[in-house]
């Protein structure tokens, strides 16, 4: 796309709203954008799509002025601009709407409305009916139907967020930005959505929709546009697309896992195929009817977008969750998880999500944190065997190659990678029966990722079954026996080992069985190339 | 659990190295020796300034001073290490030397039936502080300053508020007025309950779980702890050590009072922070604690020495207090 401020005699179509022209962004030595180009016209809606890491986020924080960029140039309407700061990018027109709301919910919509603007009267008090008067005059131009007297907390998320939206229309806004509005509403409160969205552009507002939902893409957008890996992957026509053609420009065809890695996967292993872990037909507030099994030595692996329930079958098996129905087992013995001390104590280890806050103590040594889960075999009468616990985690710190001066270090002042194995150490001995893993490599350099993955097939040889949740699909193929695809707290399909064997085929699943909604699976299988 | 210990003679060259250094953990916590340092200096000061300071008998009298403060202190140890504050000891104080002195004149003038009673009143309103902030997830800021209220007005009602006088002997002697090995009992009571502070904090299994409780709850949680029996722990053995404050209290006035040692929670709070503890949870040490609780007593002591008027005397403690928490945080 040229820039075509240039030829200004010439009697042309008028500007479009926003041009982003090669933008370039670098954190570090990381190129999170590359000459990336984006183009809304007023009165569009205009998807944004691409994988997590794509860009997105980068590029809607460059437009609201949180970020700077390194290079290209970004024009409003025709005149290039130059943002420093988010007053900036606001005084530009430019709103934005994050998926984590910022509303204050103890006071009423107007109230949030006019936060920081309210009408004063003499001696500084608010006029309140003037306050109220204003907030509903502007709903009502809006056409946002919204109880202007509700406290927001008191509100369903779904006019939370339009509260959200209103707000960010306050003021002289030309292009609104949502980033993944969708992702915990339900299907009614996405209607009401997509009205509001379609009376605000009616007044001539560009809208940017980050999402994930393909299907939503088709309902509301005019045009999209993808990127991958911080490159533009295509800008389409909605009307002149299809899923296949989105979805092909979101994964790309040069996902693959490097050779050297695919390769070591490889070695065959057997395994006994007596579950250590099933569940039946378990469900939750998250969880709606779940079968899943965990084979002695298996590593099975879970697949599926955040907030898509992966993470809570992991914590209702440590008993993190309460369980409303369906039944465990665990070596073919019933059982159900009431704490994770009673799931420990039926051999389940947990390596959260998120080691700083789940994971580990930060401010105490590696030796208090690797012994914390086991005290019991550190102790006798309650009372603490030091030399058996420094004994341990220095053997911990040895085996996992956890680069620290000793065991007295603090976890603090360790590397990603190596708080990380000190999470593993934690459970490393006695084995567990089954080792949840979230996100075990997140954060994580590569050199200590290879080092993790040599610990959890070591688990495995030792009989241990591996229940792990991964973003990285790369890491889930590598990995896995068995992959599970988890949507809406679901199990959708289960593949084996061998159905599928690069990354590229199991994003396309992924997208299509997401954008499919939660039954077509098995069409969805078939439409794949071969 | 033999064969862990058995190879442990092998590696003797790092157990010396390991008691060492579990001795310069006791003795300074996270922050190398300040808090040594500024004791040292407030004893110079004092006994550069008032000839009367520096005498044995004045020790004693301050060892006899601190105790009770020393005792509870021991326990809000734990419950700050824990990531709580117990605001309620002083009014829990006040209920179980009621309890105490009302039992032994209604049971047989038992020495036995009173410290019962005085220990387990203290332990039942710690359970109920830990039990309210648990299970009902109150802020335990909040949850003591109602049983701060209502254990005051309790030991205030039984009596209507007279004070019951005690006359057994043997309870003077053992809480009171004996010696033991040659000390004051209340200071031995108070080395009682070092020791055992230090072997729960330091040496149990305990210990650890209060720290990683303090340290980060939910860490602690994944890692199999519960949570709440080890918080609720916490204010039970703060709730008793304020129960013994008040055997010896009791024993020492011949009486109990429902009105004695209003406020003395803050004061058991600073020795606690001056010693290092955190308010943010998960870091502390029981010495730093003794050492705490001696300075706010020997600041006590030197001033009156120095005959400074006891409103001054308010506001060079509190001044120092904040300097010093200033002086010793990370």
């Amino acid at each position: 796309m040229e820039p075509s401020g240039s030829v200004a005699t010439q009697p042309r179509p008028p500007p479009p709203l926003v041009m982003v022209n090669a933008i370039n962004k670098r954190f570090g030595g990381v190129r999170a954008l590359r000459d990336v180009n984006l183009e809304v016209r007023a009165g569009e809606v205009h998807a944004l799509l691409g994988e997590n890491g794509a860009g997105k986020s980068t590029l809607i924080k460059i437009l609201s002025g949180v970020h700077a960029y390194d290079g290209g140039a970004i024009e409003i309407a025709g005149q290039p601009v130059a943002f420093d700061s988010p007053a900036k990018s606001r005084e530009a027109g430019i709103a934005v709407v994050y998926q984590d709301l910022s509303l204050v919910e103890s006071l009423s919509v107007a109230d949030n409305l006019l936060l920081g603007r309210e009408p004063l009267g003499r001696f500084g008090f608010v006029r309140k009916r003037e306050l109220m008067a204003q907030a509903s005059a502007f709903l009502t131009q809006l056409g946002i139907p919204l109880d202007i007297k509700a406290p927001v907390g008191s509100l369903p998320f779904a006019y939370r967020q339009m509260t959200e939206i209103a707000k960010a229309l306050m003021g002289e806004v030309r292009l609104l930005i949502l980033d993944e509005p969708t992702s915990s509403l339900t299907s009614d409160e996405v209607r009401i959505l997509f009205d509001a969205i379609g009376k605000v552009t009616r007044r001539g507002v560009g809208v940017i929709y980050v999402t994930h939902r393909l299907n939503e893409v088709f309902e509301i957008s005019q045009r999209v546009t993808v990127l991958r890996d911080g490159a533009n992957a295509g800008t389409f026509v909605t009307a002149d697309t299809d899923m296949r053609r989105l979805v092909n420009a979101i994964v790309g065809s040069d996902r693959l896992a490097p050779a050297t890695v695919r390769a070591e996967a490889q070695t065959t292993r057997s395994i006994d195929p007596s579950p250590v872990l099933s569940l039946s037909n378990v469900s939750n507030d998250r969880l709606r009817e779940v079968d899943l099994s965990v084979l002695r030595g298996e590593i099975h692996g879970l697949a599926g977008l955040i907030g898509s329930g992966r993470t809570e079958i992991l914590e209702t098996v440590f008993g993190l969750r309460p369980v409303e129905s369906g039944t465990f087992e665990i070596d073919g013995r019933r059982w159900l998880p009431k704490s994770p001390a009673d799931a420990i104590d039926h051999g389940i280890a947990l390596v959260p999500e998120d080691r700083h806050v789940q994971g580990l103590v930060l401010d105490h040594s590696i030796e208090r944190n690797v012994t914390l889960s086991r005290l019991p075999y550190f102790s006798r009468w309650g009372w603490m065997q030091q030399g058996a616990a420094v004994r341990r985690a220095e053997t911990a710190i040895g085996k996992l190659a956890v680069k620290a001066q000793g065991a007295s270090s603090l976890v603090r002042t360790l590397s990603g990678g190596n708080q990380q194995k000190v999470v593993f150490g934690k459970w490393n001995d006695p084995r567990p029966r089954v080792l949840l893993l979230d996100e075990p490599t997140v954060g994580v350099d590569v050199g200590a990722r290879e080092e993790i993955y040599g610990v959890i097939r070591h688990a495995v040889r030792d009989g241990t079954g591996v229940l792990v949740v991964s973003s990285d699909l790369v890491e889930l193929i590598e990995l896995c026996d068995r992959i599970s695809v988890i949507i809406d707290g679901r199990v959708v399909r289960t593949l084996v080992r061998g159905e599928i064997d690069d990354a590229e085929e199991l994003h396309h699943l992924l997208q299509l069985l997401q954008a499919s909604g939660q039954s077509a699976s098995k069409d969805a299988l078939q439409e794949l190339p071969a | 659990m033999t064969e862990l210990t058995a190879p442990n003679v092998v590696a003797s060259p790092t157990a010396s190295d390991r008691r060492r250094k579990l001795l310069q953990n006791l003795l300074r916590g996270e922050r190398p020796y300040m808090l040594y340092i500024a004791f040292v200096i407030l004893l110079v000061v004092f006994s550069l300034s008032s000839p009367w300071f520096l005498s044995v008998d004045n020790f004693l009298n301050i060892g006899r001073q601190t105790t009770l403060v020393s005792i509870i202190a021991v326990g809000m140890t734990f419950v700050i290490i824990a990531r709580q504050i117990d605001l309620s000891v002083a009014s829990t104080l006040a209920l179980s030397g009621m309890a105490a002195a009302l039992a032994m004149s209604q049971i047989n003038n038992s020495w036995v039936v009173g410290a019962v009673a005085g220990l387990g009143t203290g332990a039942l309103v710690g359970l109920l502080n830990g039990i309210l902030t648990t299970q009902l997830s109150i802020p335990s800021f909040l949850v003591t300053l109602g049983t701060l209220s209502m254990a005051r007005g309790l030991a205030m009602m039984v009596t209507n508020t007279k004070p019951v006088i005690i006359t057994n002997e043997t309870y003077f002697a053992i809480f009171g007025e004996g010696t033991f090995l040659g000390m004051p009992v209340p200071i031995a009571w108070t080395l009682a309950a070092m020791i055992v502070g230090i072997l729960l904090l330091h040496y149990n299994v305990f210990g650890r779980r209060i720290y990683a409780v303090g340290g980060n709850p939910t860490a602690a949680l994944y890692s199999g702890i519960n949570t709440k029996w080890v918080t609720t722990a916490a204010f039970v053995l703060t709730g008793t050590l304020a129960g013994l404050a008040a055997l010896v209290l009791s024993a020492r006035s011949h009486a109990a009072r429902p009105d004695v040692v209003q406020g003395m929670e803050l004061d058991v709070i600073a020795a606690v922070i001056l010693g290092g503890c955190s308010l943010f949870g998960g870091r502390g040490y029981i010495l730093g604690t003794l050492f705490g609780s001696l300075i706010i007593g020997t600041l006590n002591n030197g001033l009156v020495l120095l005959g400074v008027s006891s409103p001054m005397q308010l506001v060079i403690k509190g001044a120092i207090i904040v300097a010093a928490v200033a002086f010793t945080k990370r």
